[in-house]
């Protein structure tokens, strides 16, 4: 039986970043991002990506003797919008099919309780 | 329980998502297997996350009750089961900050007169566009979503209508030629 790890998703519209770390969070055991598998920066938020980057770190951490995950994804957060991005989806299905087995997924994106002005000014988005 | 999901509809939206005599609700939950519980009096929706077989499941129901208490009808959002679904809102509020005459006009824009730029817009990229409230929500499949996207801002910052329908159609001409290469 192999040990539990946790999988921090940081899944924003324009990269993906994905971490493996012990429960405590203090030791990684395996960290790759959306630069790190493919050439050309628009690429680096799209779900195939975020699938490749994905079985990267199943690899490497089934090497590691981890077959078992929590889930943190992880949005933009503060005041630009709550949700994930679209690549959390295809990460932890990708996760998944590698043969990890998921417990809980839980969204850790930071919600402000009423923090900054949203950027655009008075008058809203203009070009 | 501690680990409940839990999102907040409009009052009005309420009635959709549990449809006459709950089937929309009982539709939801045996497709899912995921147990929901709506609070008719201050519009809250909780379920719970531990029972479901599948783990992405849970992300898919959320977006759903999104979709819905965003305007869309029932069979429309169910669409966000497929894989390849994915849901986007733009709060109209960042275009046009507070005034409620300019989000009319945004709104207006969007659909076009007797709906022709939204249909348009559904046609060619293969989509569903709802226009609700505040906000305007499309469902569309990830490769179409970005052209989507991309044209819906070039509406609301002020391009001319002719130029969107132009850039849609040169955009979903060349997506169709990368796929038939062989993507």
């Amino acid at each position: 039986m192999g040990k539990l790890g946790i999988a921090h998703i940081f899944a924003s519209f324009n990269n993906i970043i994905i971490t493996v770390t012990d429960l405590t969070g203090a030791e990684t055991f395996s960290r790759c991002s959306g630069g790190m598998v493919t050439k050309s920066a628009k690429d680096e938020g799209s779900p195939y990506t975020a699938m490749k980057v994905a079985q990267t770190v199943a690899e490497q951490i089934l090497e590691k003797g981890i077959d078992r995950l929590n889930v943190k994804v992880r949005g933009q957060g503060g005041n630009k919008g709550s949700t994930p991005g679209r690549g959390a989806q295809a990460a932890i299905r990708a996760l998944v099919r590698s043969g990890l087995k998921i417990g809980k997924i839980e969204d850790v994106t930071p919600l402000p309780h009423d923090g900054c002005r949203k950027k655009g000014g008075r008058r809203g988005r203009r070009i | 329980m501690i680990n409940m999901k839990y999102l907040k509809i409009p009052m009005e939206r309420i009635g959709v998502l549990i449809g006459s005599n709950g089937e929309t609700k009982k539709d939801l939950e045996e497709k899912s297997g995921i147990k929901i519980n709506i609070d008719s009096k201050n519009g809250e929706v909780t379920f719970d996350e531990n029972n479901s077989a599948d783990p992405l499941m849970i992300l898919k129901v959320e977006n759903i009750i999104n979709a819905i208490s965003r305007g869309f009808s029932p069979e429309k959002a169910f669409l966000l089961f497929s894989d390849e679904a994915d849901f986007f809102v733009f709060d109209l509020r960042d275009y046009a900050g507070k005034s409620d005459t300019h989000i009319r006009r945004l709104k207006s824009r969007i659909i076009g007169s007797e709906g022709k730029t939204k249909k348009v817009l559904e046609d060619l990229t293969n989509s569903k566009v709802s226009v609700h409230g505040h906000t305007v929500s499309i469902i569309s499949d990830i490769m179409r979503m970005n052209i989507l996207k991309k044209s819906i801002d070039m509406l609301l910052t002020g391009s001319k209508h002719a130029t969107v329908y132009r850039f849609v159609e040169a955009q979903m001409k060349e997506l169709k030629r990368s796929e038939r290469l062989g993507f």
